[in-house]
């Protein structure tokens, strides 16, 4: 397959920087990287964390954000061709990766790689987003113009977030009487028969 | 003494209790456009020619609303048409009136009356009008074979807000699996003892 990253010059430095590095730390760095990629805009390490680091891997600031940039645009690459272990680690030779840092890159990627890209396929960006759905179920007995009602009405809780606000979550609320609910609910079955001829 | 209580429960509005003295001379069609709501301008013109007041015909008016809101707030089978009728004789409304205003009570159009209160009621949004897609992303940014189906919806309330929002699967079936589920309850609901509570 074609390579999965050009070898620039920024790339090449960050490799340098990269083959340095104790293994076992670099693996434990491989796996937090792993573990936060399908968070957009998260970073990987706080920056109390990338303190320390700098310290635990005796790195200047500026060598270190190069490195945790790069490893997880060689990550994103990963998931982007959803390449296979074995290739990656050639792909990573050819770049001049040392042997062990490259193995340590095949077997994270062997073992967390395909939930990854699990958690990214089912990540879509939309403006919207529903992301809760809670309900009550009433039993209105009166009103102001009707008496002794017995009706069932049902409230549906949307909660729906947008694209770049991560604490607001706007509450749709919508009143449904039974007959209301039932033609709503036709229409989710309709759409379930859509999704079904998919697979 | 009535055994039953009245429509008013015992407090009679001023209007319904000169109604009987201002509609004992009412002409009976006159009478019947009244009720219908049949009330226009080149009407109110033949009025001021005639021997009506446009106070005495507020009056009527006022008095037949409140009587008819009154009435028409029990449902249909708690109300007796000899009770009520009763009542209207008690208010010493004339025989003929008695029965066009029983006819409204309780003739075929209360169903369609019934409904329209109903609407009319304090209530959260209803869905007016749902529209939906699904889409099935090929690619992305960060996948170049995502092959990830989404569903997109748009609700329009009848507060008149249009919500537009996606719904990755697994929140569809969320939403889809908590509708089934309130169907049920409202079912079971409709079933049991609780609703044999007689009017």
């Amino acid at each position: 397959m074609a390579a999965i990253v050009k070898e620039t010059q920024s790339i090449k430095e960050a490799v340098a920087h990269i083959n340095a590095i104790d293994a076992n730390k670099f693996t434990r760095l491989l796996s937090r990287i792993l573990q936060k990629l399908h968070l957009k805009g998260e970073r990987s390490f706080s920056e109390d964390e990338e303190e320390k680091l700098q310290t635990a891997l005796a790195m200047e600031k500026q060598a270190l954000h190069l490195v945790l940039e790069t490893t997880s645009f060689l990550l994103e690459q990963a998931v982007y061709h959803n390449i296979k272990p074995a290739s990656f680690k050639q792909q990573l030779e050819n770049i001049q990766v040392a042997p062990d840092k490259a193995e340590a890159f095949c077997q994270a990627w062997a073992t967390a790689g395909p939930d990854v890209v699990e958690k990214i396929r089912q990540r879509i960006f939309a403006p919207k987003k529903l992301e809760h759905v809670g309900w009550q179920l009433n039993l209105q007995m009166g009103q102001s113009s009707q008496a002794k009602l017995k009706a069932p009405h049902a409230v549906l809780d949307l909660g729906v977030r947008e694209e770049y606000e991560s604490e607001h979550l706007q509450n749709v609320f919508v009143e449904f009487s039974h007959q209301e609910l039932l033609e709503f609910y036709n229409k989710l079955e309709t759409i379930q028969a859509q999704l079904d001829s998919l697979t | 003494m009535a055994e039953h209580v009245g429509i008013f429960g015992g407090r009679i509005p001023a209007e319904v209790e000169t109604l009987s003295k201002d509609l004992k001379d009412l002409d009976k069609e006159l009478f019947r456009k009244i009720l219908k709501g049949k009330i226009s301008q080149r009407w109110w013109k033949l009025v001021r020619a005639g021997s009506l007041s446009e106070e005495k015909l507020s009056r009527i008016v006022s008095g037949l609303f409140k009587l008819l809101r009154e009435a028409l707030r029990f449902p249909g089978s708690s109300v007796k048409q000899e009770g009520f009728k009763e009542d209207l004789r008690e208010l010493r409304i004339s025989e003929e009136f008695i029965a066009d205003i029983a006819s409204v009570v309780f003739g075929n159009r209360r169903s369609a009356l019934d409904a329209a209160v109903t609407q009319r009621g304090p209530r959260l949004p209803s869905l007016m009008e749902f529209r939906w897609r699904v889409d099935v992303a090929i690619s992305t940014s960060s996948l170049a074979r995502a092959l990830q189906p989404s569903v997109l919806m748009q609700l329009k309330l009848s507060d008149g807000n249009v919500h537009r929002f996606e719904v990755p699967v697994s929140k569809f079936q969320e939403l889809r699996y908590n509708v089934a589920l309130i169907l049920k309850e409202m079912n079971d609901l409709e079933k049991r003892s609780i609703l044999k509570i007689q009017g």
